[in-house]
């Protein structure tokens, strides 16, 4: 597999930008934004990168959404409540308005009295319909999949608390490192981490 | 003159539904998923002292049953025009788990989603257009627009955000917007791209357009038919469809007046 890094970084910084600037319609505050951008950049590097190896759009969004997924679920005890917010927020960029309008317009373009190559109009926007109704289902699943198998919230919540008292008595930084380690952890061994 | 136990218990349990009730449809009017609206209300309840907690969310209502020792109490409440404010759900979930560990009596936890709702603040309307035109321009780099048409996509997208938020402040209706936002922004970006000397015209409308997809409501739609929840699952399933449709109309009546070849 070749990389073209030049394409993968432009993916990268426009999926960035794409995601904190939907993250501002969206009325995430100011320091939630920067993670926005990460997760979009993240998003949109691993889709190309599965695009890039011969993956189907389909399969590469997937895995770009578990991936997003599984990050937010590492950083829980530093993001809190907003991680899956944070992770739809990263994957919106991959969402395939272009598929939907496409596929709209082309049964648009079936319904006219007297349609050019009805066949193959209809093929084209059966297609777009279906690219989108799988990609949408695809992000979905890998957003859904992470938050599934990596169960965070009552951890979450007690790590919340945790950091609350140990930023308290300047222990923060250790608490966080703790939960790292954990979270990888439990991304290895297929356990949570206690 | 001695007030009876049973229904001063009631009128307490009855502030204990409210307030529970109220934030799940903060919750839900913020964009929050079913299974999320479900945990932070039943948390509030307990944490206010319900026994027992059942919520039935539809699209646009809610019913609550809580229940102490021998009392029940159910109501229901409308649940308003669904947008996304994740900033405000945040608030409110982060006030569920202070009242879920903690305790508050309902007066104290109603006060404070009142002053939640009136203090959580929003970006700037020109913040967010700004940020609407940078999101659908990088959007359209990505589907492979060119660089001539990132200008005139980025300028048509920021009006039409300015368009779709006053006209929504109006309560205009969300389809309409939709339409009348999408033949708007597209009909700017061919006519700005075409001036700009853009070759990918086709791209530069759908680009301007997509800040109007309701990406959020899909996704949405999905997690709560995996998580138990298809009746409102498949509401925003066909509430997504319909405004697809509507883009699509917009775009098409934009292509028509500018004789764009289909």
């Amino acid at each position: 597999m070749t990389v073209d890094l030049l394409h993968l970084l432009h993916q990268a910084l426009f999926g960035g930008l794409a995601a904190s600037g939907f993250g501002i319609l969206f009325n995430f505050s100011w320091p939630d934004l920067r993670w926005c951008a990460a997760s979009g950049a993240l998003a949109l590097a691993t889709r190309t990168l599965g695009q890039e190896a011969g993956w189907s759009l389909e399969a590469a969004s997937f895995a770009a959404a578990a991936a997003v997924g599984c990050a937010g679920q590492l950083l829980h005890a530093r993001l809190g409540l907003g991680t899956n917010d944070l992770a739809v927020a990263g994957c919106i960029p991959m969402v395939p308005g272009l598929f939907a309008a496409e596929g709209i317009l082309g049964l648009y373009a079936l319904a006219a009295p007297h349609p050019d190559n009805p066949t193959a109009t209809a093929l084209t926007a059966m297609e777009f319909t279906l690219r989108v109704v799988f990609t949408i289902g695809a992000i979905g699943t890998g957003l859904s999949i992470a938050t599934h198998i990596l169960p965070n919230r009552d951890r979450g919540m007690v790590m919340d608390k945790r950091r609350q008292n140990a930023t308290a008595d300047g222990g923060g930084a250790s608490v966080q490192r703790e939960a790292l380690v954990k979270g990888v952890a439990s991304i290895l061994f297929g356990r949570r981490a206690r | 003159m001695k007030t009876d136990p049973a229904l001063l218990e009631r009128q307490e349990l009855d502030q204990v539904a409210e307030a529970a009730l109220c934030a799940a449809r903060v919750l839900m009017e913020a964009g929050v998923r079913a299974k999320v609206v479900h945990e932070d209300c039943a948390r509030i309840a307990r944490g206010l002292g319900a026994e027992h907690v059942d919520l039935r969310s539809g699209y646009a209502s809610l019913d609550i049953t809580v229940t102490r020792g021998m009392s029940t109490i159910t109501r229901m409440v409308e649940v308003g025009p669904l947008g996304v404010n994740y900033r405000l759900s945040h608030g409110i979930r982060a006030l569920a788990q202070r009242i879920g560990d903690d305790g508050m009596t309902p007066t104290q936890a109603l006060s404070e989603m009142t002053r939640l709702k009136q203090q959580t603040g929003r970006h700037a309307p020109w913040v967010v257009a700004l940020a609407v035109a940078i999101a659908c321009a990088a959007f359209g780099r990505l589907l492979g627009m060119d660089w001539a048409a990132f200008i005139p996509v980025a300028a048509s997208a920021a009006i039409g955000q300015s368009v779709r938020h006053s006209l929504l402040r109006r309560g205009a209706n969300v389809f309409v917007v939709a339409a009348c936002v999408a033949f708007l922004a597209s009909s700017l970006a061919e006519l700005g791209a075409r001036w700009a000397g853009s070759t990918t015209l086709d791209l530069a409308m759908i680009a301007s357009v997509l800040l109007l997809v309701p990406g959020v409501p899909a996704l949405d739609a999905q997690y709560d038919i995996l998580d138990g929840h298809p009746t409102l699952g498949s509401a925003r399933t066909v509430v997504v469809g319909m405004t697809l449709i509507f883009i699509a109309t917009g775009v098409l009546i934009a292509r028509a007046v500018l004789a764009v070849p289909q």
